[in-house]
């Protein structure tokens, strides 16, 4: 498609874009905006490690045309760690041990915040739901789910 | 410009006329974007709109933008159309429901899509418009071509929603599907049914099992054996056995053979008869 101008929130700060409008969001923000924390496992939808927040909610940025995101807020993990601290989400997971090779962990802990900003204090159940879209590799999942449990527990301290 | 976001059913209609035939609809694009991508989209995802779910006269009105979340979620859908909200939590992922829209299910056209098999079993009527602003009502079963192909022109009509007569009480639904793993897999078969029982007995019932023909199709043999029947263990494993010998399945390299295929065509119909009628006689659920 033809370049257009694209208008977004990204991170918290108003954007602007030329870019073909049917590049999908994940190539616009690894490769136009230098942003490579979303991975890029299977680039159609099944393997979540992508995942991103589009208006509060997870979706896979790889099935995400560029065009679709105007007017739209979308959150990378780039935005949660502060003056390079990670946020309470990567701290859990660090102190669980749910990072190995580490690269679903960017997309679980979007699909993490998502569940939170809905769901505060989500059972066991609730978290295996929410991360059902971000496969892992090499954990297991355990601590994963522990991890984000963990998290609620801090975020409802 | 080649990628459009509509803001209202009027604005999309409007861009359609213009630009038809190179334009297509684009809604949540998660069976789009991984097809051949067209010169023109228009976005109709934020049109609030196609986003209603409102109940008017004793029809449930389910807009062709909702996303299998929002239906999911939706407490009028899960007492009204139980099958229905059953079917869009089983889709794919958190990441695609979140997005993925219902008008998107029906009108990709795939044999076994969720959402589209629990909408015919509940007797769903697809609103149409085209760019004229014609409206026509279309059963959700006859908005199939062929395999994986829409008699809906995408270039120039909008699908607006989904008109279903609510369950009242005495009537029950639901969905039940077998795949791989619990998410992120496509189902083997999978299986919806509306039901209404009186005294006991089965006075009607609507019955889909897919993926058998190219459109989500009832089973009318096994209906018509199950019509007038008491509501008891006899006649859900004649329902078994009648829906695995009407079904004419095609096996699948990828998800599994036609006998297996056939097999489980009677085991989730069975199941989902017998969860659909506990619901229409108000009884207690397990689990
Ligand atoms: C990883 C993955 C897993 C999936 N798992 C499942 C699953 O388990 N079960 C399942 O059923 N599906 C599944 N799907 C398929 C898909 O997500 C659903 O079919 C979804 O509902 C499609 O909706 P959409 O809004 O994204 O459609 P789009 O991709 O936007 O559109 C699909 C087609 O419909 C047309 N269209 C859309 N809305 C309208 C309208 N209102 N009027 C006229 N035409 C319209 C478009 O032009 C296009 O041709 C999966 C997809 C992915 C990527
Ligand atoms: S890269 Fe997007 S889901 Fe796998
Ligand atoms: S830590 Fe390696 S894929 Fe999850």
């Amino acid at each position: 498609m033809k370049k257009e101008i694209i208008k977004f929130i990204l991170n918290g700060e108003q954007v602007e874009v030329y870019v073909d409008p049917a590049k999908s969001l994940l190539h616009l923000l690894r490769n136009d905006f230098g942003l490579t924390g979303s991975k890029e496992g299977c680039g159609q939808g099944e393997c979540g490690a992508c995942t991103v927040l589009l208006d509060d909610l997870a979706v896979n940025s790889c099935l995400i045309p560029a065009g679709k995101v105007s007017g739209c807020s979308v959150v990378t993990i780039e935005a949660l760690s502060r003056d390079g601290k990670p946020d309470f989400v990567q701290e859990s997971f660090v102190e669980k041990g749910a990072v190995q090779c580490g690269f679903c962990s960017p997309g679980m802990i979007m699909s993490a915040h998502a569940l939170l900003k809905q769901n505060p204090r989500p059972d066991a159940m609730e978290v295996r739901t929410a991360i059902s879209g971000n496969l892992c590799r090499c954990t297991g999942y355990k601590q994963i789910e522990e991890a984000i449990l963990l998290s609620a527990e801090k975020l409802n301290k | 410009m080649s990628y459009l976001k509509a803001e209202s059913i009027g604005q999309a209609l409007t861009l359609l006329k213009e630009s038809a035939p190179e334009s297509r609809l684009i809604a949540g694009g998660t069976d789009l974007f991984l097809q051949e991508f067209p010169e023109r989209l228009i976005d109709i995802g934020s049109i609030e709109e196609l986003k209603w779910i409102e109940e008017k006269e004793g029809f449930l009105e389910v807009g062709a933008g909702v996303t299998h979340t929002i239906a999911g979620g939706s407490d009028l859908i899960s007492d009204k159309a139980t099958a229905l909200a059953e079917a869009c939590l089983q889709v794919g992922s958190p990441q695609v429901r979140n997005i993925g829209t219902l008008g998107g299910n029906v009108m990709n056209a795939a044999p076994a899509a969720d959402a589209a098999v629990a909408l015919v079993a509940l007797g769903a009527v697809a609103v149409l418009m085209d760019k004229d602003k014609n409206i026509r009502r279309v059963n959700v079963d006859q908005l199939y071509a062929g395999y994986n192909c829409s008699a809906v022109d995408c270039s120039s009509e909008l699908l607006l929603k989904f008109m279903i007569e609510s369950c009242k009480s005495g009537e029950g639904s639901a969905f039940v599907r077998f795949a791989a793993r619990r998410a992120l897999a496509l189902p083997m078969v999978n299986a919806a049914v509306r039901v209404k029982i009186k005294n006991g007995i089965i006075s009607e019932i609507y019955l889909v099992a897919a993926p058998v023909k190219p459109a989500p199709t009832r089973l009318l043999k096994t209906e018509e054996l199950l019509l007038g029947k008491s509501a008891c263990e006899e006649t859900w494993l004649k329902a078994e056995k009648s829906a695995a010998g009407e079904a004419e399945v095609r096996g699948s390299l990828l998800r599994c053979s036609a006998d297996y295929r056939k097999h489980l065509v009677g085991i989730l119909v069975s199941r989902a008869i017998q969860v659909a009628a506990l619901r229409a006689i108000g009884g207690k659920e397990e689990g």
